[in-house]
């Protein structure tokens, strides 16, 4: 039982096998703390639209669905983004934009789409929570590599001691620029694809 | 599949858009206090920091009502009592990055000679690149640069990148965040408005 929703952590995960919410995979993982914000927000609304559209799915007349679709995710997307600006003001400043686009992250709608409509509320919450955090996961995991090698930081905590930059030792620029993140995704892809197949 | 008429369409999307816009409305409305609490929180805290003292945002608004007072009607120019117990000016800066709009304030000493601190805060510019405008190495780096070259010209505070330009003196100028050129052109541009600011 678990297992069926424990796939897009790993086998389907929506970045690295559907190649969804590549966009802002790339935006936002410059740095670690924006990065789990994010997926953290986008989990949470992939996750309540899943449910919403779930529970009123035998009500939604089949030629409207996208518009009632969008209405639900951008619903939840400025309900976060309020939220974010009067509790979480520093972070909702670091994410600016990329919380509006949220609405445009192609997993929430696919998820809605292939799931949410053809399944009871609970299954699909956890459908929805389960693909917001395998995209979570390899968001993380590229910020890891991109801020500590980018800017020698994590968590805007310097961890490349002082003596390393005194030797010759430089952040690597590239790293903090958007196509490193595709390169990384892409080696991360690789990596995984080699995995998989050996398990055949 | 079932057949829904187009009544039942129109009738069940208005009631949707009516119920999201309404309960919208009313999480808006009612965090609205605490929006804007943290906005002029934010704002205190930006001129207090721009005149060198480190202070938490909840304590921002009651510690700026001591140590400021409003200039002018139009709220863009400040006295502060400097962290190192001198006065200075506070002077509002607008300008463009690379996403969005840029802002801060610079302290200029009482005779208008010296930049004594500066901070900035952006909309949108890009984490880890043009987002380190707000950072604390690169709001250092103004501190006491003169806003006149030796013959007494204004020439404001440069934002060049390293190497560039050897005909701007080292005290008139401060290093660019590199890979970050445009929000740097920005951040250059908008000081520049400091010699109107002064005339005024």
């Amino acid at each position: 039982m678990m297992k069926k929703y424990l796939g897009p952590l790993s086998k389907d995960n929506p970045i690295l096998v559907q190649t969804l919410g590549v966009c802002s995979a790339l935006a936002v993982t410059a740095q670690l703390r924006p990065a789990v914000v994010m997926a953290l927000s986008v989990t949470v609304v992939c996750a309540c639209s899943n449910f919403i559209i779930s529970l009123i799915r035998n009500t939604i007349p089949s030629r409207i669905r996208i518009i009632v679709q969008l209405l639900v995710v951008s619903f939840f997307v400025i309900l976060v983004d309020l939220l974010l600006q009067s509790y979480l003001y520093d972070v909702s400043k670091m994410l600016s934009v990329f919380v509006g686009l949220i609405i445009t992250n192609c997993i929430i709608m696919g998820r809605l789409e292939a799931f949410a409509l053809s399944h009871k509320p609970l299954p699909s919450f956890m459908d929805g929570l389960m693909n917001g955090l395998g995209y979570g996961l390899v968001l993380v995991v590229v910020a890891f590599f991109r801020e500590l090698l980018g800017s020698g930081t994590l968590w805007n905590h310097q961890v490349v001691p002082d003596s390393w930059y005194a030797a010759g030792y430089l952040n690597n620029g590239l790293m903090i620029l958007p196509p490193m993140a595709l390169i990384l995704i892409g080696v991360i892809v690789w990596g995984k694809n080699r995995v998989t197949e050996k398990r055949g | 599949m079932k057949k829904f008429t187009n009544t039942y369409i129109f009738l069940y999307i208005t009631a949707l858009v009516v119920i999201i816009a309404v309960v919208l409305t009313l999480v808006s409305t009612g965090l609205k206090p605490r929006r804007d609490r943290n906005k002029q929180a934010e704002k205190c805290q930006q001129i207090l920091r721009a005149a060198g003292h480190d202070i938490d945002r909840s304590k921002a608004v009651e510690a700026f009502s001591h140590l400021a007072e409003p200039l002018t009607d139009d709220n863009k120019q400040y006295r502060v009592i400097c962290s190192d117990g001198t006065s200075g000016i506070a002077v509002r800066l607008d300008g463009k990055g690379l996403w969005g709009p840029i802002w801060g304030y610079a302290v200029i000493s009482e005779d208008g000679q010296t930049l004594k601190g500066v901070s900035f805060d952006h909309k949108s510019e890009t984490p880890g690149l043009g987002a380190k405008i707000t950072e604390e190495a690169f709001l250092k780096s103004f501190e006491g640069k003169k806003l006149y070259d030796k013959d007494g010209n204004f020439v404001s505070v440069r934002v060049l990148k390293p190497g560039t330009s050897a005909e701007i003196a080292e005290e008139n100028r401060v290093d660019a965040i590199s890979g970050a050129t445009l929000t740097s052109k920005g951040v250059d541009e908008m000081l520049k408005n400091l010699g109107s600011a002064k005339a005024q």
